[in-house]
């Protein structure tokens, strides 16, 4: 049974239909690709599933429960995290009062096996301690994403939602980024990531699905998907 | 630079608390050194505007969400107080936590709008409930003595004994200016500061991590409902007579000033901002409109300068002249995560 199951999920902003019918799975511990032309709706369906949009139809189940428009805060208790496109923090705190807020509010899930129970194991996972006492809003853009994972990771989620995580980060960080996401299976949390850096999903993710125009046109291992006349199509050929 | 809550001079949370308590316990002495009466009666006033305060600094200060109704709910503690001593013979201490209750409870109501609007329409709408409550109050009949208000006549009493005494009251007022300090302090301190602050500083970020925004803003109307309950029986044992216009737009303008001047998120922000606002026109000798005139313009310079307030201009000052001490001190916060 996938954990996580999308069944015909639209979502119309006024006359954009930003997602027009996707269906979409996630299975226990996998990591998912979502990628997509820009506008292509992969934020939209993200922030459908996260409770952020009220979806215009179709329906979310998430290990058997029905989640189709839950609030933000219950989904992510019920187990489903999510980092933002655009990193984000609570600027005028430090970092160790950001993620130990994150920690607060996870409704009692893993209580037992979950390995990074407190802020400071979570801020050593991704690298971040010796900066736990700066104030996060001035925080350089790498940093700022690590702290943005810290903090998903505190919320014990069983799937997190990444929407480009390496946008904006260099080489080494990505690498480093990429590192940490690969983790996250072992310890029981599968992952759905977004990016356009095909070289950061092709290193990801085993399967990948591709949104065009609201649309999912290809769902498949990786290696196919990237072969597939339509997704080349998609992407005229040039960022693949 | 940036200036943050958390500061050297004023960063370990308890020495904010203690040094308050302290200037308490010693203000509590000033009416042995002959000040007049009319400073005194000042003062009660200063004090149990600094009670409203540290609940607003809940609200605005933690949470980030302006209130200009809260004269009005000021008003619904004293008018609690004055009609369960009419009705029931119930006094001060009875008064107390029914005043307080029905206030947070009419708090969740002014806050509830806060789930559909935000920024400055709320803030409009806090102040047309605010409006509100006094045409209320105007139109009540004899229950609420319409616009000529009501009278109390209960003594107010500490176990027994009458507090008949100026002095007296204002020692009571300092008790419960201790009290709302450290309750601030406690909520500043605490877990629940902590999601207040989440919600300020990000609402979205804030409903990914798990946290019921909606709840936490109304919540946080109710806490700081409940101060302004307690303000308003002291209020009505104060002053003996009540009337709607008390509790009217002007009022709650006043509160957010001297919430302002103060500053919201240090502990010392209510209790400079409602001691400096209330005694500024004493000090210059300036008549109603006059006055007036000098809490706009403080209010714009405020805005403009000091946007942490006095007691955090004072803070940052500080900072900039020991940052020499510190490679950079903008980017560190002590990881004591509190407001002081
Ligand atoms: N809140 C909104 N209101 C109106 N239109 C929106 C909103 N959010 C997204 N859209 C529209 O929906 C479509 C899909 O946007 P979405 O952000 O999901 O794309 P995306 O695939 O994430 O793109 P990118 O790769 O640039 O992040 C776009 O046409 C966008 O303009
Ligand atoms: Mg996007």
């Amino acid at each position: 049974m996938p954990a996580l199951r999308i069944d015909g999920l639209r979502k119309q902003f006024g006359g954009v239909k930003a997602l027009n019918g996707v269906d979409l799975t996630i299975g226990e511990g996998e990591i998912l690709g979502v990628v997509g032309p820009n506008g292509s709706g992969k934020t939209t369906l993200f922030n459908v599933v996260t409770g952020l949009h009220k979806p215009t139809a179709g329906s979310v189940t998430w290990g058997g429960t029905d989640m189709t428009g839950l609030p933000a805060h219950a989904v992510s208790r019920a187990g489903i995290g999510h980092t933002f496109q655009q990193a984000m923090c609570f600027p005028g705190l430090s970092v160790l009062e950001n993620v130990l807020i994150a920690t607060e509010h996870h409704g009692n899930r893993r209580a037992g096996d979950y390995p990074w129970t407190t802020p400071v194991e979570l801020l050593d996972f991704v690298g971040l301690s010796p900066l736990r006492d700066a104030v996060a809003g001035p925080l350089p853009f790498g940093s700022l994403r690590l702290l943005g994972l810290a903090m998903a990771l505190a919320a014990r989620p069983a799937l997190l939602l990444l929407d480009e995580p390496g946008a904006g980060l260099n080489d080494k960080e990505t690498a480093a980024l990429a590192g940490l996401v690969k983790q996250l299976p072992g310890q029981g949390i599968s992952v759905c990531v977004i990016d356009h850096d095909m070289t950061l999903m092709r290193a990801l993710c085993p399967r990948l699905a591709v949104l065009d125009f609201g649309t999912k046109i290809a769902d498949g291992p990786t290696a196919a998907v990237l072969a597939d006349p339509k997704v080349l199509e998609v992407y005229l050929g040039g960022e693949l | 630079m940036m200036f943050h809550e958390t500061t050297n001079v004023l960063g370990r949370p308890s020495a904010a608390l203690g040094a308050i308590l302290v200037l308490v316990a010693v203000l509590a002495f000033v009416p042995e050194a002959g000040v007049s009466s009319r400073i005194i009666s000042l003062a009660i006033t200063a004090a149990i505007n600094v009670v409203v305060l540290y609940g607003l600094s809940v609200l605005f200060g933690q949470t980030g969400i302006l209130s200009l109704g809260h004269a009005a709910l000021v008003g619904v503690g004293a008018y609690t107080a004055a009609i369960l001593a009419r009705d029931f013979g119930i006094g001060f201490w009875g008064a107390l936590p029914i005043a307080a209750v029905l206030s947070g409870l009419l708090a969740i109501v002014v806050g509830f709008p806060s789930l559909r609007v935000s920024g400055h329409h709320f803030v409009i709408l806090t102040f047309a409930l605010g409006q509100l409550f006094t045409i209320f109050l105007t139109n009540g009949g004899a229950f609420t003595g319409g616009a000529t208000g009501l009278d109390l006549q209960l003594p107010t009493s500490v176990l027994g004994l009458p507090l008949d005494s100026l002095a007296a009251f204002y020692r009571l007022s300092l008790l419960f200016v201790a009290l709302a300090a450290v309750a601030a302090w406690g909520v500043a301190n605490s877990r629940y500061g902590r999601t207040l602050r989440a919600v300020r500083e990000n609402e979205k970020l804030a409903g990914s991590i798990g946290i019921s925004v909606g709840r936490q803003k109304v919540g946080a109307f109710a806490v700081s409902g409940l101060f302004a309950g307690v303000s308003g029986v002291l209020m009505a044992y104060f002053l003996r007579h009540i009337a709607p216009n008390q509790f009217a737009s002007f009022p709650s303008i006043y509160l957010a000033l001297m919430l302002m001047i103060g500053g919201a998120r240090l502990l010392f922000g209510p209790l400079a901002g409602g001691i400096l606002v209330s005694f500024l026109p004493e000090i210059f000798n300036l008549d109603p409109v006059e006055s007036r005139i000098l809490y706009g313009v403080c209010l714009i310079a405020v805005i403009l300068l000091l946007p942490q307030g006095v007691v955090g201009g004072l803070a940052e000052l500080w900072q900039r002249l020991t940052a020499t001490r510190h490679a950079n001190p903008a980017a560190v916060a002590p990881h004591t995560i509190s407001e002081a």
